[in-house]
């Protein structure tokens, strides 16, 4: 080792290169090593085999679509899904209907908590089934009493119901006042004018806000793609509704739909054995739910005391 | 050592380091990929929208077989068939019927063929006041006794609903009283429920198996996890994050200054109500 010397190096390379054999060495294996260490933080590129295309990176957000540019983009979904899952897609963009303003409506006396509504949803709205995206989630409650702290989601009987209890059903409430619209910092989520809350996939950013600010529990992420096998494919789809989405997007209940703007019930609704569900618009006096709010006892909003005033109402008939 | 020499010796170790680290995440070793369980489909019974049975007028609809409701191959027309009861004056339903159960009201007392069938036109049915009422029209019958669910039904309330509720779009499907509703014993029989949520947490599944096997357990035994089943499959101050089945991590809460006390609920559905 040579003694310190303020500049070192013009002293002891007298080559003209003005580079040393050590500190070629040395540097060249800095250099080395820094690019294994950057190569080793892009590896978990390596599993990302699915980069966004320009055209999906540069979709505009859904309210500023033109229907030229909306076609343009439904079709580019039909490919996508095509090409995920191998089945082609009829992806629509259906808009709300003037005059309808939809409400749900459960009879607490008839649920039987069978869950067959669960699964008609997961079937109908392409939701993931492994691991599992489920949009409704029934707890039993033991009755004379609503305290959710009592409440048992995971209950596996033989046979239901059982005596002593009560199935409760819970979903996206479509609150007049939904608390995760208003935590959305990018507006990918809004209250439609007949009362849906749906969600823009594409405009999405995953940071699962509303998941938090939702009272109901009802916002579920999709940490993984989701895997639907092609068999159990919904392909009658909606660009607000059922088709699939993406990693690292929230999904909800949006009642269905490609189902309800196209003027037909709910899948859950459609499914249930028996009749505990109820839908219909509530702007029309004649309609099954007009009649229940009218004239049953109509005790619930679930968590009226929050204030999101709920779409979906729960009933006692009896 | 001089100062450059310090940091090239810093340099060199961080960059032992750096090499150190990329070996191991190229390679993968020491990592545990979380794995999925695995979650069968779902039975497509579970999927089926049909009703839990099929009434007169849906087998006339499906021009299914109808010999079963042929009586006059067996009884004799214009003569009212008789009916024997025992001697705590409950029916004794003939053979020729025995797929019957009379069960219809839980006081027993509902059981005369004929409060519903007319005696003498048996393809027939009558209401307690003498109407008399077509098989494949059996809700006026049923109406005729149960009103407010017959007003329930006939709002849409009552009953199952299925098509259009845009009647400009298309047809609504109601299904009547039974389509649904046995006649001879018009309560729902139980049944298996579909599966619930596949928990990515083993302790609370191995919970639910427990509890399965007790038979039915009080509710504030599932809701409050103390001192039961529970407490020895999760330790006190522990919480098992798992993905992958019993060999799965345990994460202690104590080492991050946690009180041992402290517990989570992972499963279930922890609504919390505002203090009241």
């Amino acid at each position: 080792m040579p003694p310190p010397q303020p500049n070192p190096s013009p002293a002891n390379a007298p080559a003209p290169a003005g580079i040393s054999r050590r500190s070629f060495l040395r540097n060249s294996a800095l250099f080395a090593s820094g690019l294994a260490a950057l190569a080793a933080s892009l590896e978990p590129l390596r599993h990302l085999n699915e980069f966004p295309t320009v055209d999906q990176f540069l979709q505009k957000y859904y309210k500023e679509l033109t229907p030229e540019e909306m076609a343009k983009v439904l079709k580019r979904i039909e490919d996508e899904v095509e090409h995920d899952y191998g089945l082609r897609p009829h992806v629509r963009d259906l808009k709300p209907m003037n005059g309808v303003e939809y409400v749900y409506a459960l009879n607490l006396t008839r649920c039987i908590g069978c869950r067959k509504c669960v699964h008609a949803c997961v079937g109908e709205n392409n939701q993931s089934r492994n691991p599992e995206v489920q949009y409704i989630r029934v707890v039993r409650l033991p009755h004379g009493s609503l305290d959710l702290e009592k409440a048992e989601h995971n209950y596996n009987p033989e046979q239901v119901p059982e005596a002593g209890y009560f199935y409760m059903p819970v979903q996206c409430q479509q609150c007049r006042n939904p608390p995760c619209v208003k935590v959305c910092p990018v507006h990918a989520t809004w209250q439609e004018k007949d009362g849906i809350t749906v969600i823009d996939y594409n405009w999405c950013i995953g940071c699962r806000y509303c998941a938090a600010a939702c009272p109901f529990w009802a916002r579920h992420f999709n940490w993984t793609k989701p895997s639907i096998p092609k068999e159990r494919l919904n392909p009658n789809m909606a660009y607000l509704g059922n088709r699939p989405r993406k990693q690292g997007v929230m999904e909800k209940c949006h009642f269905c739909i490609q189902r309800t703007r196209a003027g037909r019930y709910p899948a859950c609704v459609e499914v249930c054995p028996v009749g505990a569900r109820k839908f219909g618009n509530i702007l029309d006096p004649e309609s099954e739910v007009s009649y229940i709010l009218r004239t049953k006892r109509v005790f619930i909003q679930l968590k009226e005391e929050l204030g999101t005033s709920p779409r979906f109402y729960y009933y006692f008939d009896v | 050592m001089n100062n450059a020499e310090k940091t090239n010796a810093v340099l060199l170790v961080l960059a032992a380091v750096f090499v150190v680290l990329a070996l191991k995440f190229a390679t993968g070793y020491g990592a545990t990929a979380p794995k999925l369980v695995r979650i069968p489909l779902v039975e497509t019974q579970f999927l089926d929208t049909a009703t839990f049975r099929k009434s007169y007028a849906e087998l006339i609809r499906t021009k299914a077989d109808l010999s079963d409701f042929d009586c006059y191959t067996c009884h004799t027309k214009g003569t009212p068939p008789t009916l024997r009861f025992d001697a705590q004056q409950n029916l004794i339903i003939p053979k020729e019927h025995e797929d019957i159960v009379m069960h219809h009201g839980s006081h027993g007392r509902n059981n005369n063929c004929f409060n519903c069938h007319n005696e003498l036109n048996l393809e027939l049915l009558q209401t307690r006041d003498g109407h008399e009422v077509k098989l494949a029209e059996s809700p006026r019958l049923c109406g005729s006794c149960h009103g407010p669910t017959y007003r329930d039904w006939e709002a849409g309330a009552h009953g199952r609903t299925g098509g259009y509720w845009d009647r400009a779009a298309g047809p609504i499907k109601r299904q009547i009283c039974v389509d649904c509703h046995d006649p001879h014993h018009p309560k729902i029989p139980p049944r298996t429920p579909a599966p619930g949520p596949h928990l990515l947490h083993p302790a609370a599944n191995s919970e639910a198996r427990v509890l399965k096997a007790e038979g039915s357990p009080k509710p504030e035994a599932r809701s409050r996890p103390s001192g039961d089943a529970q407490e020895n499959q999760v330790p006190l101050g522990a919480a098992k994050w798992s993905l992958s089945g019993p060999a799965a991590p345990e994460l202690r809460l104590s080492a991050f200054g946690l009180p041992s006390d402290f517990r989570f609920r992972i499963s279930g559905f922890t609504f919390r109500p505002p203090a009241c």
